[in-house]
């Protein structure tokens, strides 16, 4: 293939409002770090929120900040196998970990069941979730504060994170 | 390939029409896509494959606001090489100076920050393999901590000096006696004032390994031997259970600790603009080009770390 040499710098001329991206980007910021502090939100919903603000800022950065929007062909060619490795990893290690397709005995995972059949009441949101997942897929669930004692001094109230 | 080599003195070339380093340098953040989403995915999978998971910013000492202060600085420290770039380009080198200025101080913020809360991480030893994730292990490592303070104190060293001066002593010449008896009641001296400590540390050992005294007690009577020793018990930390912390820790410790080596090295690659002072010139554009498009990678791997560690 051959181009025309257009020289360095043509593609730093763009009408790119910098400061709209940046604002925009900024506000979704705020939007994240709000949607941890208000309470009442459900789990899912703000991990589902938190995430897909994560991807639109990720998106704003790559296109207009790293000038993806105005690259040639090229940049599929040379962005596709590291996106489909990327993604291709975690999927390979999911039915080995996070599916336990092996069963395991974790002696947190044993703590953890106990603490839950005990204290199944401060652990609200997290009943809640599972009450959403029935496969049971605790991961996002609330750590208790392990043990039978010692939760006066520091509770582990879900309550307050959310 | 083209099907009309290139005349001499024509302007077309071979290639993509983008300069070597930026090629380069592309092909370097694929690889470092891989790399990220390596830490992200495991994170992903260990947390989804973990029944519970330490939330809770009492317990974990993640503080939102600071993850999001850090958020706001590496986002304007990329519109700031942005703007760099975009006078790099128009050769108005003396903006670009100023930008990249800013841009070096902020990514000098972010690290000033990030120790901030490494520093919160170590003095509530956070660290991984340090977490006790039940009541026993916090009473054990409780009462490791204690032994290695009266350790500290030297009083075991003590109690064997005395020993060994208590047989000089008793064979000694009745010339070089009372020299020595000076020296044995100095040493007896310091170890009784060491004594009140080791004992309490002693009888809250024995406790916890009879097992007779439980978490709230054991944690009531650290925080009082901490207040009334606050010199010999620097070193002990309030007993502090985390189930799963120690898995949260190392994760947490990897995915911001290998960040913060990239934005290190981001920040290497702006002083070597900014040494160059005033005599910026167009001989640096592909430079600030492609330090640039690293650094809006670092960037972007913290837009997705600070949902993933500090929100959800």
């Amino acid at each position: 293939m051959a181009y025309r040499d257009t020289g360095h710098g043509e593609h730093a001329h763009h009408d790119v409002k910098y400061i709209a991206v940046f604002i925009a980007l900024c506000i979704l910021t705020g939007i994240s770090v709000l949607a941890d502090v208000v309470e009442g939100l459900p789990y899912a919903i703000k991990v589902v929120l938190v995430l897909s603000i994560s991807t639109a800022k990720a998106l704003c950065v790559m296109l207009f900040f790293m000038h993806l929007k105005f690259e040639g062909a090229w940049k599929y060619i040379l962005l596709a196998p590291t996106t489909i490795l990327a993604i291709g990893l975690p999927i390979a290690l999911m039915p080995d970990v996070a599916t336990r397709y092996y069963i395991s005995a974790v002696p947190q995972d044993v703590d953890y069941e106990e603490a839950m059949a005990h204290h199944p009441d401060s652990h609200g949101s997290a009943n809640e979730h599972d009450t959403e997942h029935p496969e049971g897929q605790p991961g996002e669930a609330h750590a208790p504060h392990a043990g039978e004692s010692g939760n006066a001094d520091t509770p582990p109230t879900p309550e307050a994170k959310e | 390939m083209s099907h009309h080599p290139p005349q001499p003195g024509s302007n077309l070339k071979m290639g993509l029409p983008i300069p070597n380093s930026k090629l380069g340098l592309w092909l370097f953040l694929g690889t470092e896509i891989m790399f990220f989403t390596a830490f992200i995915g495991s994170y992903i999978v260990l947390r989804i494959g973990s029944k519970g998971w330490p939330i809770s910013p009492e317990v974990t000492h993640i503080n939102v606001l600071l993850g999001g202060i850090n958020t706001f600085v590496l986002i304007l420290s990329s519109y700031f090489v942005v703007v760099a770039h975009e006078a790099m380009a128009k050769k108005n080198f003396e903006r670009a100076r100023m930008y990249l200025i800013g841009t070096f101080a902020l990514g000098l913020v972010f690290m000033g920050i990030k120790s901030v809360e490494y520093f919160g991480k170590y003095q509530h030893d956070i660290l991984p393999g340090h977490v006790a994730e039940n009541d026993s292990q916090a009473a054990n490592k409780a009462v490791n901590e204690f032994d290695l303070a009266v350790e500290k104190t030297g009083y075991n060293d003590l109690k064997l000096e005395i020993a060994a001066l208590e047989l000089e002593v008793a064979q000694a010449e009745e010339g070089k006696k009372a020299a020595l008896e000076e020296q044995l009641s100095a040493s007896k001296a310091a170890f009784a004032e060491l004594g009140p400590f080791a004992d309490a540390v002693k009888s809250l050992k024995d406790q916890v390994y009879a097992e007779t005294i439980d978490f709230a007690a054991m944690s009531k009577r650290v925080e009082e031997l901490k207040a009334e020793f606050p010199e010999k018990a620097a070193g002990v930390h309030e007993p502090h259970v985390i189930l799963y912390g120690n898995i949260f820790a190392s994760i947490y410790f990897l995915m911001t600790g290998f960040h913060a080596i990239h934005v290190i090295v981001g920040l290497i690659l702006f002083a070597a603009v900014l040494k160059q002072g005033s005599n910026l010139d167009e001989k640096w554009t592909d430079w600030v080009e492609n330090s640039g498009l690293y650094w809006h990678f670092v960037d972007l791997v913290w837009i997705f770390l600070f949902p993933l560690l500090y929100i959800v």
